[in-house]
């Protein structure tokens, strides 16, 4: 299994009861898991756990490795999404230099990068359709196309693992729709493992394989979307939200 | 007032690289909200000052001790105590300005007093050459560090988080802007003190976010402007015999204000 999680708890900074609480599961090698469950459900902090980002008990495992321990070397094959990121007006960044970032923690230290990070980073860029905005500074663009970016920053990383959080938060009916094929190619192109979070039914792909559901930071059901869409645990769990 | 030429020669070397120094360090004050570190560790080194006098040791020494000791401990302290670094800049510049007073309290006498005062005003004239080649060391320190680790500085630039999530390991690098932004300040005291430093450090950087909007020209762009500050500072200075550390931030000021006047960015319908 590529991603294996069992009895986790995660705790956030000064709070004595843990967020997710003794979540088990394993995640195999392409994969694509959608996770649902009502707001304050533990959601970013099951992704923010597989990303080796917060502190935990029990067993969290990404590449065979323990994600707490060597976070800084799986995070350079991880690709994680943070939810609804915004950039001021006046960030003084180009989309050039955020794309390229995705290449930073791969190319390490004390070296530059070089015409094949750039050209990882242009392809990226092209593949998500903002290529035209290279050289736009990042705080001046739309929503829709701020999300674009970040994507293409994750894909310049040429990542194993995507962790998408709400990667449709900001965008519109049109853009979710060309957002989602795009993810979707990249999945199967890529033989990609991908773990988004989602809120809306109508967002989970056609090529999801599971759907993980979380309420109050417990796993409550774990099952296809054609089998959890319509299943009792699924209406309940939003229904009593 | 006549100045024999070395004086003046040597007050516009030290003027130049410290706005230099100041402003390079300046773009990661500005970028990261750290703006009060300025007055946190110009009053660190007050107080060093005032602990050598009360303890007969070399104020300077001392004040360039405790403002590197308050850098090295500030990011760990902030990330421990789960707080930002400007709430502990905060607390520590409560603390280290209590401390002065204590210590000053226990030195009698205004002359002594004076001498600790200076390290918040500054003597530019009185630089001498070990205070240039310590600036020059701290510049091309400064030059070899960001140089190496250019991509790092500049992705914990943007966003710590996304830093991070990129596989860049920041706490080291962030300990280590938090850590050369204090000994910049304790090396350019002398020349125009801790409380115009701050000038020097986030009015230049001001002015070239006017320009542009890439970060790689604004960390250009700022020791450019902080060099004609504090050259066009020192002809103030001479020409009207005022202060030379006043006349420098009263130029960066100037400067600034020139710059959001002719910013394109301010310019309607114009895209930088």
């Amino acid at each position: 299994m590529l991603i294996r999680l069992e009895n986790v708890h995660t705790f956030y900074d000064g709070e004595r009861n843990s967020t997710l609480k003794d979540i088990t599961l394993s995640i195999g090698t392409g994969e694509m898991v959608c996770v649902m469950g009502p707001n304050g459900a533990g959601k970013t902090t099951l992704l923010e756990t597989i990303n080796g980002i917060l502190p935990s008990t029990g067993r969290v495992e990404v590449f065979g490795r323990d994600a707490r321990k060597h976070g800084h070397d799986i995070r350079k094959y991880i690709g994680y999404m943070l939810q609804a990121k915004t950039f001021p007006e006046d960030t003084p960044y180009l989309v050039r230099d955020v794309v390229l970032m995705g290449r930073f923690g791969k190319i390490g230290i004390l070296r530059r990068p070089g015409r094949d990070d750039w050209n990882a980073a242009r392809e990226a860029a092209r593949f998500m359709e903002v290529d035209h905005l290279w050289d736009r500074p990042i705080g001046k663009l739309s929503g829709g196309q701020t999300q674009r970016v970040l994507l293409a920053r994750l894909l310049a990383k040429r990542p194993r693992i995507l962790l998408l959080d709400e990667p449709y938060s900001n965008l519109d009916c049109r853009a979710v729709e060309e957002v989602s094929k795009k993810i979707c190619t990249l999945h199967t192109r890529n033989e990609l493992t991908t773990i988004m979070v989602i809120h809306d039914t109508a967002h989970v792909p056609e090529i999801c394989d599971r759907i993980i559901l979380l309420k109050d930071g417990r796993l409550i059901g774990d099952a296809h979307p054609d089998d959890m869409l319509f299943s009792r645990t699924f209406r309940d769990a939003f229904a009593e939200a | 007032m006549m100045l024999p030429p070395s004086m003046v020669m040597n007050t516009i070397i030290g003027a130049s690289l410290a706005a230099v120094v100041c402003s390079m360090i300046g773009v990661f004050i500005v970028r990261m909200n750290l703006s009060s570190m300025g007055f946190c560790m110009s009053h660190a080194a007050f107080a060093g000052a005032a602990l050598g006098l009360a303890i007969s040791r070399d104020p300077f020494v001392l004040a360039l001790g405790m403002a590197t000791a308050v850098a090295l401990v500030l990011g760990p302290v902030a990330d421990k105590a789960r707080l930002q670094a400007d709430v502990v800049l905060g607390t520590m510049f409560s603390l280290t300005m209590a401390l002065a007073l204590l210590f000053l309290s226990i030195v009698p006498g205004s002359v002594v007093s004076s001498t600790a005062l200076s390290v918040l005003w500054g003597s530019v004239l009185g630089i001498t050459t070990t205070d240039l080649i310590r600036l020059l060391v701290l510049m091309l320190a400064l030059l070899v560090v960001i140089f190496l680790f250019y991509k790092e500085f500049f992705a914990i630039m943007l966003d710590r988080k996304l830093a991070e999530e990129s596989g860049i390991n920041t706490k080291p690098f962030y300990y280590a802007i938090l850590f050369l932004c204090g000994v910049t300040v304790s090396v350019s005291l002398k020349l125009i003190g801790g409380l115009l430093i701050f000038a020097l450090m986030v009015n230049p950087v001001s002015a070239a976010y006017q320009f542009s909007h890439d970060m790689k020209c604004i960390m250009l762009i700022s020791p450019i402007i902080g060099l004609a500050s504090s050259i066009s500072g020192i002809a103030a200075s001479l020409y009207f015999d005022i202060p030379v550390g006043s006349s420098i931030a009263i130029m960066s000021v100037a400067i600034f204000l020139v710059s959001v006047s002719l910013s394109p960015k301010r310019r309607r319908g114009q895209r930088c």
